[in-house]
């Protein structure tokens, strides 16, 4: 157990160890695993870039393009995913399993027409362009219809006597009692979209529109052997998520369950 | 139950959803399977139809076939073993103790990391002259060895730290299986006298069957889809030894730009999965 | 729970959503450039310069800029790294400079499929004088009797030598100057003598010669025994042929055989010529800055040893181009400041790169540039990469087996048909 959580985590600790080592003491031939002389001169190298390694923008960008894609996510999904609980249409059953068929198609092998259609639409080195293409992954709407056919029918039968209409419902009966899904969907959502690398590089190739997993490796291209800070720059990569994921890790356990991938 | 939303709300409610999927999930999915028929280099002023030149093109190219058998030692090597992982973890923290969640927070770390991240991060634990892990090597018994500029380490070497990335991530997939299995079997057969390897085998494993097929064909999937590491850590060296399908996809589509012929690479690697994972189905899911 | 009447602000936030929705397509997608403000025509400029020769540049372009008030140039220097796929991208989907560098080795790609502007109505005008430029630099700005670009330059790979070493060694002329060598038997000679075990620890400190970059140094030799990545008609792969192994022969030699090289390091190497310890390297006309700006450093430039039957050295030049779709007043514009950059590639030239205008070439000042110079006699036999649109992608082929093969990974034949095969199999798809 111990030997399994020090496997796992060391070398993330070894990263943060490593980003806060001044350089001279990085590449010392006896690894100390606390830095002694703690420093933050690796992120302040990391910062003072901008001309050439806009690290800042970087952060910014995927800080925007993760929340947009979170945010917008989670309203398409949850409209899809209420349409698909709480009403019967023709070929219901039919569009669901379409939508979940291509949750084990390999992405990969749709990078290059979506990369020419986004150029069509112009959005090449566009936020348009890194996030819309994200939206359209079924995970949330699989995740969502889960959980809102688990919602009581009668709470909307009451809606419904009062006089709200579908969209009232929507907004103000399925979405606040679909909370705990929709956090769950929220923080794999934005995790996902923030360490997305291979769309990101492919779309962007301005060096002011890239995101920080791309950034990152750019940066380390020209400090190969800067060791301190270049585990700087991963360590910002990373930490946030890190933090966010420990906020709201209980969550994402339930999400898994209430997939039902289990039987 | 009563449904009440006649058709015309339906399509309001999935309009968003479904524009986004039919652009760019379906219409990809022909497009590049058209385009695949194609000549095209993205400069050139239209695309030429020539059939399936493509395919038999690369199914000739011996530098595809070089990436479509290291993806395969990849996919041995993770697979596997990642899964072995990801279960042993499960297994363990299963047993309900003190402290379960921060270990089971510890373990699915790695997963949050970006494959940027991952692959820098390994790049310094691989460091032959300054890497730890050559320090503890060295410590031991001497050794020291070049991770990711020998031919012969370079894939095993992107295996691991891919192992260490993933198997927090099957974990636990593999734990809510675990946590499905009734606890009166259990304590029956405990009651039985079966030692606790016993008890898995027979109660546990068994149960877990389904899981256990999901996540091989899943992983299966992922791993035959390798480029980011390969990418950042070796670009496909030393000497095309790490060199993955995907990314010669994206040399030929990105770096050269013959748009057709890389989106046969894609569809041949599509096919070979499919295949495979058929396979998987028929063999795995046969043994009840 | 009793749900009270809705009151419906959702279709004012939902007409809000649009709006804003609406806006950043707007924003989000490409912007397009604007057009001439008033009377004075910017036009774009791309390069990949981004060392000191950008410096070089920029300067110019300020002097352009100042001496013409209609037209001004806006430079964009872009990482060699991404700049071709900026290239290529722009050229498909909109956004491509007015004009901008191509290298010669890349230009088949390019003029091949039609996507830059062809120039032989703005040569026959004659105010830019085809017949005072170099011939091969410029049929290199030419693709199946077509001219496609105007060549800024040429950087060939010559002979650096430390002075101080040779005369250290004793190898110098009848007037006490160091003497670098002209041929093989020389070159052996001479580097034999500059590699030496300073410390006597058996391995040598002082080495006569290093590879440097592979590419352009196995090129060099192959051009020298009359072989090449490719046979003469572009059609096969050359690497097979008995002159190319007798080529890789000799390379392998200097290290293995006569000891006067070490294996190679790739471009760490040229740090031990940078710091006095390599006595001779093969590299390009534009490391030169790097090595004026070494201050103790006593070198000079040379002709490249003729280790094979006869004088030949790797080089490519810097080609001035237009995208095809240009309108008529932005390719004037741009033919003024492809004109105003060849006149004044001696100033180009300053910053580490060889002129190609034979008028220039013959000025005292240009002999004053004395490394310049001295490889600028290498332009009547410069080879530069075989017109092919398949280059860029074979070279990465052609890399791996050199380096297999110098470094004995594989053994040279293994190596070599590999490299064939993959290279006729790439021919075999254009």
């Amino acid at each position: 157990m111990t030997l399994g959580a020090v496997v796992m985590l060391a070398p993330i600790v070894w990263m943060i160890s490593t980003a806060l080592k001044p350089e001279s003491a990085v590449l010392s031939a006896v690894p100390h695993w606390i830095p002694k002389p703690a420093t933050a001169e690796n992120f302040v190298q990391l910062f003072t870039q901008a001309q050439d390694f806009p690290v800042f923008r970087w952060l910014l960008n995927s800080l925007f393009v993760s929340s947009s894609v979170t945010a917008l996510v989670l309203l398409v999904a949850s409209s899809a995913a209420y349409a698909f609980a709480r009403m019967e249409f023709r070929g219901r059953e039919l569009l669901f399993m379409a939508v979940v068929a291509t949750m084990i198609i390999p992405s990969q092998i749709t990078l290059i027409p979506v990369f020419l259609i986004v150029q069509k639409l112009g959005w090449f080195n566009s936020y348009f362009g890194l996030i819309v293409p994200g939206l359209a992954g079924g995970f949330g709407v699989f995740l969502l219809r889960q959980f809102f056919l688990s919602i009581p029918v009668e709470l909307e039968e009451a809606a419904y006597m009062d006089g709200a209409g579908p969209l009232s419902i929507y907004w103000r009966v399925i979405l606040p009692l679909g909370k705990p899904a929709l956090a769950a969907l929220a923080i794999f959502t934005f995790i996902g979209s923030w360490n997305d690398f291979a769309w990101p590089l492919i779309i962007t190739n301005d060096i002011a529109m890239r995101t920080l997993p791309i950034g990152i490796m750019i940066f380390q291209g020209r400090y190969t052997t800067e060791f301190g800070v270049t585990m700087a720059a991963a360590a910002v990569c990373t930490v946030p998520v890190i933090l966010a994921f420990l906020a709201f890790q209980k969550r994402i356990t339930e999400g898994i369950a209430m997939t039902g991938l289990k039987g | 139950m009563r449904s009440w939303n006649p058709n015309r709300h339906a399509r309001f409610f999935l309009l968003p959803y479904f524009a986004l999927f039919l652009l760019f999930v379906v219409a990809p999915m022909v497009y590049g399977f058209v385009i695949s028929l194609h000549k095209w280099y993205i400069l050139a002023p239209h695309p030429t139809f020539i059939g399936f030149a493509n395919y038999s093109a690369v199914l000739k190219d011996d530098l595809f076939r070089t990436a479509f058998w290291r993806t395969g030692y990849f996919v041995i090597m993770v697979v596997p073993l990642g899964n072995a992982l990801s279960l042993l973890l499960a297994v363990g923290l299963n047993q309900n103790y003190r402290g379960a969640t921060f270990y089971k927070v510890a373990y699915y770390l790695p997963v949050l990391t970006s494959v940027s991240v991952t692959a820098i991060l390994w790049r310094w634990l691989y460091s032959t002259q300054f890497g730890l892990l050559n320090y503890y090597l060295g410590r031991v018994g001497g050794w020291s060895v070049n991770w990711l500029t020998s031919t012969s380490t370079a894939m095993p070497s992107i295996a691991l730290l891919s192992i260490w990335w993933g198997a927090g991530g099957n974990m636990l997939i593999y734990l809510a299986g675990l946590k499905n299995v009734p606890r009166e079997l259990l304590e029956a057969a405990e009651i039985d006298g079966a030692s606790p390897l016993q008890r898995f085998r027979a109660v546990t494993w068994p149960l877990l069957k389904p899981t256990t097929l999901f996540c091989l064909v899943m992983s299966v999937i992922a791993s035959s889809q390798v480029f980011g590491q390969t990418y950042i850590l070796t670009g496909g060296g030393p000497y095309y030894s790490t060199l993955t399908v995907i990314l010669y996809m994206y040399q030929q589509g990105f770096g050269l730009y013959q748009m057709g012929y890389a989106s046969a690479v894609g569809y041949v690697l599509f096919a070979a999965v499919l295949v495979f994972t058929v396979l998987q189905f028929k063999l795995l899911a046969f043994r009840r | 729970m009793a749900i009270t009447k809705v009151r419906f602000h959702s279709p004012r936030l939902l007409a809000l959503a649009l709006v804003l929705l609406s806006v950043l397509c707007v924003a989000g997608c490409r912007s397009h450039r604007q057009g001439a403000a008033g009377d004075v025509l910017t036009i774009d400029f791309w390069n990949g310069f981004t060392g000191p020769d950008g410096t070089t540049m920029e300067k110019i372009v300020r002097r352009f800029n100042a001496e013409h008030k209609g037209v001004q140039v806006r430079m964009q220097i872009i990482p060699w790294g991404t700049y071709y796929d900026k290239v290529t991208l722009g050229l498909a989907y909109g956004g491509a400079p007015d004009v901008f560098i191509l290298h010669a080795s890349r230009l088949a790609e390019y003029a091949d499929c039609g996507s830059i502007s062809r120039l032989d109505d703005l040569v026959t005008r004659g105010d830019l004088p085809s017949n005072d430029f170099t011939p091969r630099a410029w049929a290199a700005a030419q693709w199946k009797g077509r001219q496609y670009a105007i060549p800024l330059d040429c950087h060939p790979i010559g002979l650096y030598y430390n002075t101080e070493l040779f005369r250290r060694a004793g190898i110098v002329d009848a007037n006490g100057n160091p003497k670098p060598p002209a041929n093989l038997a020389e070159f052996l000679a001479d580097a034999k003598k500059l590699t030496r075990d300073t410390n006597g620890d058996g391995r040598p400190d002082q080495w006569g010669f290093v590879y440097t970059w592979l590419r352009t140094n196995a090129h060099t030799f192959l051009s020298q025994f009359d072989a090449g990545w490719l046979t003469g008609d572009v059609r096969r792969s050359d690497l097979s042929s008995p002159n190319a192994k007798q080529a890789f022969r000799l390379m392998t030699d200097m290290i293995y055989k006569y000891k006067v090289c070490p294996p190679p390091e790739g471009q760490d190497a040229w740090i031990g010529f940078r710091t006095g310890k390599v006595a001779m390297a093969l590299e390009g006309i534009y490391m030169l800055t790097s090595l004026e700006e070494q201050k103790d450093l006593q070198f000079a430039g040379a002709v490249s040893p003729v280790f094979g039957a006869h004088p030949a050295v790797w080089g490519d030049s810097h080609l001035l181009v237009m995208p095809k779709n240009i309108s008529p007043e932005r390719r004037r514009a741009a033919w003024e400041f492809i004109k105003y950059l060849s006149d004044h590639s001696l100033d180009w030239s300053k910053g580490g790169q060889i002129p190609v205008r034979k008028s220039i070439l013959s000025t005292p000042e240009f002999r004053k540039l004395r490394v310049q110079y001295e490889f600028s006699k290498e332009l009547p036999y410069v080879v530069y990469q075989p017109p092919s649109t398949a280059v860029n992608q074979i070279l990465p082929f052609c890399d791996a087996a050199v380096e297999a093969i110098l470094n004995r990974i594989k053994p040279m034949d293994e190596a070599l048909s590999e490299a064939a095969r993959r290279t006729n199999h790439v021919l075999e798809r254009q």
